[in-house]
């Protein structure tokens, strides 16, 4: 095992330093740090000439350059490294990265986690009902966005996204039209991804197009959208449902020790959802963190409470409800905040912004913060979601087909197993295992390659600091942003082998 | 119905019935928006007047990275916009190019000709913002930084840390990390007059833009006192600056100079003591920097010696993408950009409603040179040093090239008023570009003229001459440029060489090209500027021109102060640069103004310097 992880190791450095030189000659060989100066009438052009000359070594062969850059950057071994000085702000592309890595992070992380959960879900859907109707719209259009560039993505979603819904805003009212006609959509899908005999299909349509019209008349005739809220009934009511939903997935509506150690829990945050709106006052994120914990805690003694053969599972899908119940709290209170929001001198009724991360000037609460950092990232990760997502479902949908038609399939099947066991405890565990080693790879990948969207809506991370260094011919700039993106997706690979070794016992890493 | 099944409906009836009990009473009362009032959106439109006060937010490209304009690292437009609404200036540029004088700040006075002696005076009402009043030794430290005349550091003599940056300079050592060829021209030390309130430059030989130097105020001088000496009352402070210059005092100077030099790059708004790197002496003091976000200026309420902001706040958002600053302008996040044009981002600016926008220009101009010093067609050693043969030759080239085809083909569907640029050294729509462009013969290159050039060709007993023609080949529009050139210029029996590359930039001068195309860029209207392109050996003289007349000229122009006389010899050098065939201008780069007419009022621009901020204090909010 040790021996592998070093093996690995060994030949990422040797990788890396193969990839840095060759991306260090192709930048020192094709940008010009001098090309506008060269071409500015400034009066102290040679002496800025000069000094950018200096700063970047220009008068050394690329080769030598490179060498001086890799020791100054070995350096770090012993403490005391750099990555060298940016020419494009005069400061040390460490402090860059400093800055940009945080960002990049908080623009990708919430992109890959709803990527992933979309992307496993349709999967097994898909998977599920192979050759189905729902199966290929899927795929159709999980490939038209995969195919779609992501700067005609941006723009799009902008224009309808953030400018025609902030109009519609001004007043929400959804014409008749579109409520049917997202009624029908909605209720079309429902059935196809339904199965079973056509009079089920139907019914179900049906009730999908009814409950999908009800949702959108109310929301449109209460001004739901400018002042939106669960509140203490709505978040109960949602909170049972997903109880009901999470234990017919986990253990099945039979168990009903766990149903009602789910239940449990929803009425403790039900009868908790009052003294938590007086805590939220105080709220900070350690302190939303703290009540999460605490909600997941809930269920666990809830399912320990309710006793019977197996505790675990019932505490564990009481848990999961907890936790998911508190998300519809959180949501609540950001609800209540929104008429503030959207009613604040600085945003002027138009909510939902396309440039950078935050609307400037804005004061108040930190409820108003969060509604402010949603609105700002909701169009960017919508963008980064379209476009990942379809991966996801793909490899997904391939290893569920694989693994369901497996053997012991047959065998769980055989030895009388319901469908629903069948398929989350045998089928779906062993169906992630190829998917665990997709995801470390493929948050590599997004981390780098968020340049296009980063820019467009005006995010100042990763991809930013390449492209303006890039631009700049700041070659140490583009070194930066590269050793840590390739030394990131190295990493992830390694991860990867060791994920999948770890899953999957027919892998040995010491071979 | 089993006993289970009973459970399962009163705990649920139990739950509906608490909940229904517990929605009657509420939470606590929130109000989640503190500082202004909130107001829901505005509906109607058709009475809007401009009103005093309000926020006007600004989209810019680029972030703003030091508070030191004249360092070698804060030499950028983006620094300059941002400083230019935080300092009082003696003079500036309008939307005509006209250079304004501000004499309610202060006065720039020609005390003396010889030697010229300039005597520049500040209202002394006027204060930086944390209430130290301005004083001549801001200019005498801006005069040590620039002029270069204290800086006795070489290379080794600057001490880098781990990760590249300047930390200091070896002991007793001046580095001030800038140089100004013209401030340099004032060798001896400015003096302070006894209040302290004006300051006299003596030149060291007559300079014809004397005006352009120290326009804008410059850093302020307690600060860095503050902080490389230590002195902690900023009066005292000041005077510890002022003397460490006076008497040259290499200890404090070091300090002095590595403060000057790096200390004021800044990518956020300083917290704690370090907000006195963005006092302020103009009419907005800064509030606010969020790193590549945004920065925000409120009024400086005690701004009284100058044009005073009619709105409360001014906020610039950065955002590099011309399509998402269109899309930013529409969604109402900022209420004025100016863009470079392209044809897609025109089409957009136009299709917003409610929208106004404005066509006009960069500071950036699009020219072809020759090259005279490589054994070429244009040079005369090609024709056994026949001068006259190379000028005809040089003169039947520019007649094929197809300026006004470029302009139509190329900026007008952007920019539809757009017209050929018809001078080397003036911004079309400054003072005295009508007069010089008409009396300098461009007249005669109009319309491109095959037969012209055929029958130079011909007088020359030359036949086609062979051009290797450099440009920025990735450039689509450079590229494009040189397909219409390449078609003119053939008709007339050229011969032409595509020599366009990526590096054309280190190829300039290096003669292995015949003729250039790419951009100058003007940065000031100042008359002798443009001297370091066209005098034997100047510094952006890359084809090897070299006229005696022209040296003539402007060696008198350097010394020559009477702006009449300056104008007059710039006609007269533009006449002998294209009668000799140095080269010509095409146009200059077009860009576009867009503002959101329901919010904003009083935009325009002008192609240097200030850019759409010139005029900032005009700016109203519409309400």
């Amino acid at each position: 095992m040790l021996a592998f992880i070093a093996r690995r190791i060994a030949i990422g450095v040797v990788v890396l330093l193969g990839a840095t030189f060759i991306v260090f000659m192709m930048v020192a060989i094709a940008a010009n740090p001098l090309a506008e100066l060269r071409a500015s009438n400034d009066p102290n052009k040679e002496f800025l000439i000069a000094r950018t000359t200096d700063l970047l070594d220009l008068d050394m062969p690329p080769v030598l350059r490179y060498f001086k850059w890799l020791g100054n950057l070995a350096a770090y071994l012993w403490g005391h490294g750099t990555f060298g000085t940016s020419i494009v702000d005069n400061q040390a592309v460490s402090a860059q990265l400093v800055v940009a890595v945080p960002t990049t992070l908080k623009l990708v992380f919430g992109s890959v986690i709803l990527a992933i959960l979309l992307g496993v879900t349709v999967g097994i859907v898909t998977a599920l009902r192979q050759y189905s109707s729902f199966d290929y719209m899927t795929t159709f259009f999980t490939f038209l966005f995969y195919s779609l560039p992501a700067f005609w993505v941006a723009v799009l979603l902008k224009q309808f996204g953030a400018i025609r819904f902030n109009d519609f805003l001004a007043d929400p009212k959804i014409p008749p039209w579109v409520v049917a006609l997202v009624s029908v959509i909605v209720g079309g899908v429902a059935a196809m991804i339904a199965g079973g005999r056509a009079r089920t299909r139907v019914g179900i349509g049906g009730v999908a197009t009814a409950a999908t019209a009800a949702v959108m008349i109310y929301v449109s005739a209460t001004g739901f959208l400018l002042r939106p809220g669960l509140g203490i009934v709505g978040v109960t009511l949602t909170g049972v449902g997903v109880a009901f939903a999470l234990t017919a997935l986990n253990t099945g509506l039979g168990n009903r020790r766990a149903l009602l150690a789910s239940l449990s829990t929803v009425a403790a945050g039900a009868a908790l959802y009052i003294p938590i709106q007086y805590a939220f006052l105080y709220a900070s994120w350690p302190v939303l963190l703290g009540l999460w914990a605490t909600s997941a805690g809930v269920g666990i003694v809830a399912g320990m409470a309710w006793g019977g053969d197996d505790k675990r599972v019932s505490g564990r899908t009481a848990a999961l409800t907890g936790v998911v119940m508190s998300v519809f709290v959180f949501a609540d209170r950001l609800m209540q905040a929104w008429p503030a929001y959207v009613g604040h001198s600085r945003v002027r009724g138009r909510p939902i912004g396309t440039i950078g991360a935050v609307t400037p000037e804005l004061e108040g609460t930190f409820w108003l913060g969060v509604t402010d950092t949603l609105t700002h990232l909701i169009l960017p990760t919508t963008a980064l979601v379209l476009i990942t997502f379809a991966s996801y479902t793909r490899y997904t949908r391939a290893s569920m087909l694989e693994v369901m038609n497996a053997d012991y399939i047959r065998t769980a099947r055989a030895k009388g197993l319901n469908e629903r066991t069948v398929v989350v405890r045998h089928a779906f565990r062993n169906a992630l295992i190829p998917l665990a080693t997709v995801i470390p790879i493929d948050i590599a990948l997004v981390f780098g390659g968020a340049i296009i969207t980063e820019r467009i809506f005006a995010w100042r991370g990763m991809g930013t600091m390449f492209i303006v260094a890039l631009r700049e011919g700041d070659i140490y700039g583009v070194m930066g942003y590269f050793v840590i993106t390739a030394a990131l997706a190295i990493a992830a690979n390694i991860v990867a082998d060791l994920i999948y070794a770890g899953l999957d016992p027919r892998i040995r890493v010491n071979a | 119905m089993t006993l289970r099944h009973k459970n399962l409906v009163a705990i649920g009836g139990g739950i509906a019935a608490l909940a229904l009990v517990l929605s009657g009473c509420g939470g606590p009362t929130t109000n989640d928006a503190t500082g202004d009032p909130s107001t829901g959106p505005s509906g109607s439109t058709d009475t809007l007047t401009p009103i005093m006060g309000g926020t006007v937010t600004v989209g810019w490209n680029e972030p703003l990275k030091s508070m030191n304009y004249m360092s070698a690292n804060g030499h950028a437009t983006a620094n300059y916009v941002i400083l230019y609404m935080m300092r009082s200036n003696w003079a500036y540029y309008d939307a005509d190019l006209n250079f304004v004088r501000n004499t309610e700040f202060g006065e720039m006075i020609v005390e003396s000709e010889d030697p010229l002696t300039i005597r520049q005076t500040i209202n002394p009402a006027a204060k930086w913002s944390d209430g130290t009043p301005l004083d001549g030794a801001d200019l005498l430290l801006e005069w040590a930084a620039r002029s270069g005349v204290f800086n006795d550091a070489d290379t080794g003599d600057i001490e880098k840390d781990d990760d590249g940056v300047v930390v200091g300079v070896a002991e007793g050592k001046v580095y001030f990390d800038a140089g100004d060829p013209a401030v340099a021209l004032i060798k001896d030390t400015p003096t302070i007059s006894a209040d302290g309130k004006a300051v006299t430059f003596v030149y060291s030989k007559p300079f014809p833009d004397w005006q352009f130097n120290f326009v804008d105020y410059p850093l302020p001088a307690h600060v860095i006192g503050k902080r490389a000496l230590g002195i902690s009352d900023p009066i005292e402070a000041q005077a510890a600056v002022a003397k460490a210059i006076q008497e040259n005092d290499k200890d404090a100077l070091a300090k002095i100079a590595y403060e000057w030099s790096f200390g004021f790059d800044l990518k956020s708004m300083p917290t704690g003591e370090d907000v006195e790197l963005v006092v302020s002496c103009g009419p907005m003091v800064m509030s606010d920097y969020v790193e590549g976000q945004y920065v925000t200026l409120k009024k400086n309420p005690e701004y009284t010696w100058g044009e005073e902001a009619k709105v409360d706040e001014i906020i610039v958002r950065y955002n590099e993408d011309a399509m998402g600053q269109v899309q930013a302008l529409e969604n109402g996040e900022v209420d004025i950009i100016l863009q470079q044009v392209t044809a897609d981002v025109l089409a957009a600016v136009q299709a917003i409603e409610g929208m106004e926008s404005r066509s006009g220009y960069e500071g950036t101009y699009e020219h072809v040179d020759l090259t005279y010093d490589n054994g070429g067609p244009f040079d005369p050693a090609t024709y056994g040093g026949d001068a006259e043969k190379a000028k005809k030759v040089r003169q039947a080239f520019l007649k094929t090239i197809p300026r006004q085809k470029i302009v139509d083909t190329i900026i007008k569907p952007t920019q539809p008023d757009a017209e050929p640029r018809n001078s080397y050294n003036l911004v079309p729509g400054s003072p005295t570009y009508a007069a010089t462009s008409a009396a300098n013969g461009y007249a005669a290159y109009a319309d491109v003229d095959i037969e012209g050039a055929k029958a130079l060709l011909a007088e020359a007993g030359v036949t086609s001459p062979q051009v290797r023609f450099l440009y920025g080949k990735s450039n689509s529009r450079r590229a494009q440029e040189y397909q219409l050139i390449y078609e003119s210029a053939t008709q007339a029996g050229f011969e032409m060489i595509d020599a366009g590359s990526d590096e054309w930039g280190l190829k300039l001068g290096g003669g292995t090209y015949d003729a250039s195309l790419f951009g100058w860029q003007s940065t000031s209207t100042a008359v002798f500027e443009p001297a370091a392109n066209f005098v034997t050996g100047g510094q952006n003289n890359y084809g090897g021109f070299s006229n005696a007349r022209v040296d003539e000229l402007y060696g008198e122009l350097e010394t020559e102060t009477d702006p009449a006389r300056q104008e007059a010899i710039n006609l007269e050098v533009e006449q002998i640069l294209l009668d000799d065939g140095f080269g010509i201008t095409i146009f200059q780069f077009p860009s576009v103004l867009a503002w959101n007419a329901q919010r904003v009022t009083n935009v325009s621009m002008t192609p240097i310097a200030g850019t759409m901020f010139w005029n900032f204090w005009q700016w109203q909010v519409l309400g």
